[in-house]
């Protein structure tokens, strides 16, 4: 839990923030110049003009009405800054035990988790701007932080490269399990990887709630659409090889088939990526389609997005959502609305084993 | 060749500007920070005065030097109570090439400290590095090269000074005669074979200190370019 109520004087206007945080992952959202890197740089001590208090999970960082204020080296945040901001003096292992703080056990875990273990002995002037990205993460955890900082930390990437990074996101926040706020622009990201979003606009909260819920605040929904992915987390049940498919238990339900993947053994923990557009509706259960994959959901809301329509869409039993782009005219013409029961149809090469 | 006294040049010439460039360091790398980082009033006041040495003439400095530490000045009756001889002997030849070289010393450091992104300051302070640490483990590394290029051209600066180490040290052989008063010295006295010796020698100790520099930064940089 993060306990936010600061004021920071920026040149346009004040930041001005109060809000407690769930645990989790919460996306900061807004347009370039909105407070978001200064929000960030506030809660990690950077910010010496910030005043008020910023508590994480009980421990205060800063009570400046108690005249307490740690130093950013005892404040134990995970910073990931936009352009990852390795030390380029140090190889990737020197960068990822930096920290003083940083413990071997943790180093090892995020080596293992960012599969940096082939890097480590790179210089970062020869690595990509995904593996950089992944590095700084690993350097952040390392040090066991109380809370995850990070700030757009795939603004820089090519989107082809983008969806390659995300799932490594998802397996930070899986993990690690750190109370995270992901500052970002592209709502995409959000909900893949954000339970909760806040919206901030000249320095305020301008709308705070579920990410799918924030689509129509003003000035993100042009940014929205591109790059919807549902991440989801599950199990490999089992091999076909005859049939050329992997049966993953998703957490919760359903079960999809995937593309062979032999790599993982069954009973090996995977994140799946399927594409919001990937995604059919179907009112009724068909027979004779081609799609292996064909489970039952109840649509919980339809936004109008720009050109396009997103439905938010829970699976029987109360699994994580999945978010299915549409164009408004089939959205009209099926009559779907929240409340109704829907078939959804996915292709198992639409399933992307992460 | 050089005889036995041209070594003996060369030996307090090297004596000189190795103390003088030790003496140089610390304090231009705390003034080089100031400036890099520093930015409260009075900023361009302290940058004029810090670069005066470049642009007086040497023996100006000398002077100043030979005023301030003369038995009638406060500090000079200072050292004379407690038994300290500066004045001609090869301490003053330190001190005055020291004050030449300072400024120099400072420009190379405050660029290579003005390089290092600040960002990258921060970060290792968000990691756990106290300031003293974030400096020791980010700055000085980042900014080592233009540290080591600003070192060598103090100690160049004080293998060559003349003017103010012949007004506050004088010119006296085996005591204060460093390599650029033996020359004029050798010079005035009709000397030139000796002179000429003396320059020789110059150019190659000059050429070494340069030399080794560009090696070392050279040989880090293969390194740090290896993937």
């Amino acid at each position: 839990m993060i306990e936010l109520a600061v004021r920071l004087p920026l040149a346009r206007f004040t930041l001005a923030l109060d809000a407690t945080l769930a645990a989790g992952v919460t996306a900061v959202l807004g347009p370039s110049g909105a407070g978001k890197t200064s929000l960030l740089e506030t809660i990690a001590g950077l910010r010496p003009a910030a005043r008020g208090r910023i508590a994480v999970d009980g421990e205060t960082l800063q009570d400046d009405a108690a005249g307490r204020r740690l130093p950013p080296e005892r404040r134990r945040v995970g910073y990931v800054p936009q352009d990852a901001g390795l030390f380029p003096h140090l190889r990737v292992g020197e960068n990822v035990r930096f920290g003083p703080a940083a413990a071997k056990a943790a180093a090892d875990a995020a080596v293992e988790i960012l599969e940096l273990g082939p890097l480590l002995r790179r210089w970062p002037a020869t690595l990509s701007g995904g593996e950089r990205q992944r590095v700084a993460l690993a350097r952040a955890v390392a040090t066991r932080p109380r809370v995850l900082l990070l700030d757009e930390p795939l603004a820089a990437l090519d989107p082809g490269l983008r969806g390659r990074i995300l799932p490594w996101l998802a397996r930070v926040r899986e993990a690690w399990a750190v109370p995270t706020l992901y500052v970002t622009h592209n709502v995409g990201e959000a909900l893949a990887l954000a339970g909760e979003a806040l919206v901030l606009r000249d320095g305020r909260v301008s709308a705070r709630g579920e990410p799918l819920a924030l689509l129509a605040a003003p000035g993100l929904t042009d940014a929205a659409t591109p790059g919807i992915e549902n991440l989801l987390g599950g199990r490999v049940v089992a091999h076909e090889p005859d049939g050329g498919v992997t049966r993953v238990a998703l957490d919760g339900g359903p079960a999809l088939a995937v593309p062979l993947a032999a790599a993982s053994p069954p009973g090996a923990r995977v994140t799946v990526a399927v594409r919001a557009e990937d995604v059919l509706v179907l009112d009724q259960p068909i027979r004779g389609l081609s799609a292996r994959n064909l489970f039952r959901v109840r649509i919980t809301a339809v936004r109008r997005t720009g050109a396009d329509a997103l439905l938010h869409c829970t699976p029987a039993g109360g699994a994580r959502p999945w978010v299915v782009r549409l164009t408004p005219a089939a959205v009209a013409t099926m009559g779907l609305a929240a409340g109704r029961d829907a078939w959804l149809a996915v292709k198992s090469h639409s399933v992307r084993l992460l | 060749m050089p005889g036995a006294d041209d070594w003996g040049v060369v030996l307090l010439t090297l004596r000189v500007a190795a103390v003088a460039t030790c003496v140089v360091v610390p304090p231009g790398i705390a003034a080089a920070l100031l400036l890099a980082r520093w930015r409260g009033p009075g900023k361009g006041l302290v940058e004029t005065a810090l670069a005066l040495p470049l642009v007086l003439p040497p023996t100006a400095i000398g002077l100043l030097l030979l005023e301030a530490l003369g038995r009638r000045s406060a500090v000079g009756a200072w050292l004379a109570a407690r038994g300290i001889e500066l004045l001609f002997t090869w301490r003053a030849a330190v001190l005055a090439t020291a004050v030449m070289a300072f400024p120099l010393f400072v420009r190379a450091a405050r660029t290579a400290f003005e390089e290092v992104d600040p960002r990258l300051v921060r970060l290792a302070r968000t990691l756990g590095c106290g300031r003293v640490a974030a400096f020791r483990r980010v700055v000085l590394p980042l900014a080592w090269r233009g540290l080591l290029a600003g070192t060598v051209l103090a100690f160049s600066r004080a293998l060559g000074e003349f003017g103010a180490t012949i007004m506050a040290a004088g010119n006296i052989p085996g005591r204060t005669q460093t390599l650029a008063l033996a020359i004029f010295h050798a010079h005035q006295l009709g000397d030139d074979r000796r002179a000429l010796r003396l320059v020789a020698l110059t150019v190659g100790l000059a050429f070494a200190a340069l030399w080794t520099a560009e090696w070392v930064v050279r040989r880090r940089s293969r390194r740090e370019a290896a993937g």
